[in-house]
């Protein structure tokens, strides 16, 4: 991939950047449309269930049918939503999710842009879905949808900071914002160069504040069934709501692979022997790894209150991760330079 | 008057200016408050693209985070928690708003022709270093330090006094 975007944009470049982009979108169409099955299929084992059995071999074709069902639904807009701003709240949020995926490296070769402030750009561009989230929730005209909305952001500018703040330690190791420079900085043969390890308080604080960006369980408050109908999508139907679920499990690809660069050395194998293996197999693993966490915490916690959430990100996490940009600072002062 | 060669780059910026321009006539001429904030949103992006047409990223996507993102989701929030009844239009001055028409239309060409007829220096080769986000910062910890030092002080007060405001009006 790397050659191609160095080079003069002629239209055949275009053509070739073009079908690697709807390779890529396919691939995480593929990705979500699993992820969804997958995350049914575990969370009813975790809980004695069996899960989706019914529709195709194991029950495989059961998202896919899901999803035409959304996609042949009747699009209904409530008469007194706003309309222009209901139309719109599903792109805004589902174009910053396909947008980050651009910058993150899977191999040291295979990255679909080499972008000098990647992490900033990942961060800047994630913030924007929240602005999707309000206006579905506002344009709905519907007092549950409104909570929703109003929770949910809330919720996600509270998480935004602490999550930012906890990977400056990651940019201060490794002094930069290009992420395949931050997985080259980790790279050392030995699984102990990772960053999780020299920043395992900035992973702690970089992983709950994650879940709490995805609005997932223990964090779900936005969507959460029994209080709220169904939280900023209760009047959206058909693809219109297929698009906010399809976002939010874009969201769910986009975190884990973060996470595995950030903090899991990417493609770096754990130990020197084992660089036989390529550098995707190791990213795969280490990314469906995250994956399959985010769906174990969703099966095994209760949901927290709302003053308790507000709580835990103002007064524990954003200190907490003030403190480890002193540290990791004052380490960097004393002990490298 | 119209040298203008159609590379990518103008393309780019023609396309980047019609957004903003846009969003910024929307925003005046729009009702719905919130309508308001997102063609404002739109001026935020469009700037952001301006940003990167100048290769400088690290401004074009704390502009993003900061504008679009955040500063937006603030207005949004206060639109919606103060109470905002559709307020009456007022009453269409025609001799008024031809005047200012004509006004604002006279100082565009004026502008236009004066800018472009302008010879402008030749600008010195852009000597971007690779990597602007440290130029900056090093740039900020040098040159610039008591500046920002002195902002940060601002922020922290700016922030203590809402927080002091915040706590008075919970108190009754």
């Amino acid at each position: 991939m790397g050659p191609w975007l160095n080079e003069a944009m002629t239209w055949g470049n275009a053509l070739i950047l073009f079908l690697w982009a709807v390779v890529f979108l396919f691939i995480v169409l593929g990705f979500v449309t699993y992820a969804i099955f997958f995350e049914r299929k575990v969370i009813g084992w975790m809980q004695l269930r069996i899960g989706p059995n019914r529709v195709g071999p194991f029950g495989m074709l059961q998202t896919v049918a899901d999803i035409f069902k959304l996609l042949i639904k009747e699009d209904t807009i409530p008469r007194k939503a706003d309309r222009v701003l209901f139309i719109l709240a599903p792109a805004l949020a589902y174009i910053p999710a396909f947008s980050v995926l651009a910058v993150i490296p899977y191999t040291q070769k295979l990255y679909f842009a080499d972008l000098n402030v990647g992490l900033l750009y990942y961060v800047a561009l994630s913030g924007l879905s929240t602005l999707g989230i309000v206006l579905g929730g506002w344009a709905s005209n519907n007092k549950y949808a409104l909570l929703g909305g109003m929770r949910s952001a809330a919720q996600m500018i509270s998480y935004e900071v602490p999550l930012v703040i906890s990977v400056v330690g990651v940019i201060l190791l490794s002094g930069s914002l290009n992420l395949r420079v931050i997985v080259e900085a980790q790279s050392g043969g030995w699984f102990w160069n990772w960053n999780f390890i020299p920043q395992i308080i900035g992973f702690a604080i970089f992983i709950i504040a994650a879940v709490s960006e995805l609005n997932r369980t223990p964090f779900d408050l936005p969507e959460a069934e029994s209080e709220l109908v169904a939280g900023y999508h209760v009047e959206y139907s058909g693809f219109r709501f297929a698009f906010f679920m399809l976002s939010e499990y874009v969201y769910v690809y986009a975190i884990a692979a973060l996470t595995t660069v950030l903090f899991l050395g990417g493609w770096n194998a754990p130990a020197p022997f084992l660089d036989f293996v390529p550098g995707m197999i190791w990213f795969l693993l280490k990314f469906t790894f995250i994956v399959f966490s985010l769906f174990w915490i969703r099966a095994t916690f209760p949901r927290i209150r709302v003053d308790q959430l507000m709580g835990l990100g103002w007064k524990v996490l954003l200190p907490v991760s003030l403190l480890n940009v002193f540290l990791t600072a004052v380490y960097l002062e004393l002990f490298i330079k | 008057m119209f040298n203008i060669a159609f590379t990518g780059e103008f393309v780019a910026f023609f396309v980047l200016s019609v957004i903003m321009i846009c969003g910024a006539v929307l925003m005046i001429s729009l009702e719905k408050v919130v309508h308001m904030v997102i063609s404002m949103a739109a001026v935020f992006l469009g700037l952001a693209g301006m940003f990167v047409l100048l290769e400088a990223e690290f401004v074009a996507f704390v502009q993003v985070l900061i504008y679009a993102g955040a500063v937006s989701i603030l207005m949004i929030f206060g639109i919606m928690m103060t109470k905002h009844q559709q307020e009456e239009r007022e009453k269409a001055k025609p001799l008024h708003e031809t005047l200012a028409a004509v006004g604002a239309l006279s100082l565009f060409g004026i502008l236009f022709y004066a800018i472009r007829t302008t010879t402008f220096p030749e600008p010195t080769p852009f000597q971007g270093s690779h990597d602007n986000t440290m130029a900056i910062g090093e740039l900020l910890y040098t040159g610039y330090v008591i500046p920002f030092e002195l902002l940060s002080v601002l922020l922290t007060v700016a922030f203590i006094g809402a927080i002091v405001l915040a706590k008075k009006g919970a108190d009754e």
